[in-house]
């Protein structure tokens, strides 16, 4: 069978909206540095989402658990046998993203005999300074885009720009701010999905209903029975691991103020 | 990505095709490294001499090693197999942890190890690369410190107060039963309590053993085990008694 060019595209678009379809409604993850480590947050069902993925690497992801998990154990195993046969010192998100999961990602995108992988994910790596920790997000066509200090993955684009936004000035030093920070980047990222609308249409109705609040975005979920989970890379530790999944009294603080 | 769909095992030796095996050139033996039980915990300490032969190659070789939060490995014989042994079983527990999202239970860990020194017996049995450690873990579900040692060919044995093992540990052995029947048992000591004992019991070994460095030249490692996880000796402790366990002077020789 051959394909013409508007084959070609079509079968794209339907595998772009297959899979945008299944992500609309996931969790975002948010990632925010401070002075003491590095954050990942989001909210979830009972399935663990927030994963150590290295000493100073840890990701997260919304999307099919099942995808999430192929992607996860792959990033763990290339990470860990690159440190033991070279050095932990060379495993580096760039290398695991870059030159790992991205191309594989994309080479199951291509595939048209294939489903595409239903997985939008974070991974980020610690580093001596703030300034210097790295955030991968890597999305199912196999693309990923690298920024400093904070980044979104949510179940649009536009929802994930708007969370960023909120972050973009603040300056966070200590643990309990960060996490206030990023419990209402994660309600602004889950409620706006979609641009508003610019203007009524003719007959003066609204077109589509207003999106909730970020708060009303998290009091809903919370209500719903979904759970924060937030896990941290400790920049100062002199711990094995610097991993560490919070707890839910150390989470709650922050959280009580949308029950 | 095809084959990481397979089931996941957390086998790191699989992953990484590691086997301890080979003829360790020029290999650096002679140590002697104690593992003790006390009132909070496991304390182990360890001299920081590696020896080649009739050489003295290193005298800050650091013999007790963590290889997670709450485990201490002290090690013997072939300096140079141990820090590979160390540095895959360190790597090997935390790949299974991360990957199967549980820690390795004390037991798995335990056959782990047991499993690497089996698989070595062959260069042990020419005399080359024999490995001996002492594994001292605090156990979260008992809330006691535990002492493990092996033999060359992998067996495990857990003690009940204390365990010696390197070159200069057959000469303190019986120093060990002394002290457990003349000052009561170790694991009643508070820290430096024992700490004292352990320190003094190394010096006499160091004394006894060539290959067993003494304090003079460099402080001894000492780290404990407690609920709270592994922790250093403060430095200005470990002086204070390393000073009372040394001889003061050195003696004239009569005659």
């Amino acid at each position: 069978m051959s394909y013409n060019f508007y084959d070609f595209n079509n079968a794209l678009q339907q595998r772009n909206e297959y899979v945008e379809g299944r992500l609309r409604d996931g969790s975002p993850v948010v990632g925010i540095s401070y002075d003491g480590g590095l954050l990942l947050l989001t909210l979830r069902h009972t399935q663990r989402k927030v994963y150590e993925v290295y000493d100073r690497l840890m990701m997260s992801a919304l999307g099919k658990q099942s995808d999430i998990e192929s992607i996860r154990l792959a990033a763990i195993d290339s990470t860990h046998r690159e440190g033991f046969q070279r050095s932990e010192d060379d495993v580096s998100v760039q290398r695991l993203v870059g030159f790992g999961l991205s191309p594989a990602v994309k080479r199951i995108y291509n595939d048209n005999n294939t489903i595409p992988l239903t997985f939008r994910g974070l991974f980020v790596e610690l580093n001596k300074e703030p300034g210097e920790d790295l955030y991968f997000t890597l999305g199912y066509d196999g693309e990923f885009r690298n920024t400093h200090r904070y980044a979104v993955v949510a179940g649009t684009t536009y929802a994930a720009e708007q969370a960023e936004e909120s972050l973009k000035d603040a300056h966070l030093g200590n643990l309990e701010d960060t996490l206030k920070a990023a419990l209402k980047a994660w309600g602004i990222a889950k409620s706006q999905l979609a641009p508003l609308p610019e203007k009524l249409d003719d007959d003066g109705d609204e077109d589509t209903p207003k999106p909730p609040t970020p708060e009303e975005g998290l009091k809903t979920a919370l209500a719903d029975g979904l759970t924060v989970e937030a896990a941290v890379l400790e920049r100062h530790t002199k711990r094995e691991s610097r991993f560490r999944l919070l707890t839910q009294a150390q989470l709650e603080n922050a959280v009580a103020d949308y029950r | 990505m095809t084959d990481l769909l397979q089931p996941h095992s957390g086998n790191f030796a699989a992953l990484t095709g590691f086997q301890l095996n080979g003829l360790a050139e020029g290999p650096i033996h002679g140590t002697t490294v104690i593992a003790v039980k006390y009132k909070d915990g496991v304390l182990t300490v360890g001299d920081r001499r590696a020896t080649g032969g009739m050489a003295i190659m290193y005298d800050k070789a650091e013999k007790v090693l963590s290889l997670d939060d709450y485990t201490l490995i002290s090690i013997s014989g072939s300096f140079s197999k141990a820090i590979e042994l160390v540095r895959y079983l360190r790597m090997a527990f935390k790949y299974y942890e991360r990957s199967q999202l549980q820690a390795m239970s004390l037991d798995g860990k335990l056959n782990e190890l047991g499993k690497l020194i089996a698989g070595n017996m062959m260069a042990a049995m020419q005399g080359i690369g024999l490995v001996i450690p002492i594994l001292t873990t605090f156990d979260k579900a008992k809330n006691e410190g535990r002492v493990f040692f092996y033999d060359g060919g992998g067996a495990r044995f857990e003690t009940a107060e204390y365990a010696a093992a390197g070159s200069g540990s057959t000469q303190i052995r019986g120093a060990f039963e002394y002290i457990g029947r003349t000052k009561g048992p170790f694991r009643e000591m508070d820290r430096d309590t024992a700490l004292r004992e352990v320190l003094t019991l190394l010096e006499i070994a160091a004394d006894l053993d060539a290959a067993t460095g003494g304090s003079s030249k460099y402080l001894p490692l000492a780290k404990t085990i407690t609920a709270e996880g592994i922790a250093d000796i403060e430095e200005d402790v470990l002086r204070a008694i390393v000073k009372t366990t040394l001889t003061a002077e050195p003696a004239m020789v009569q005659g």
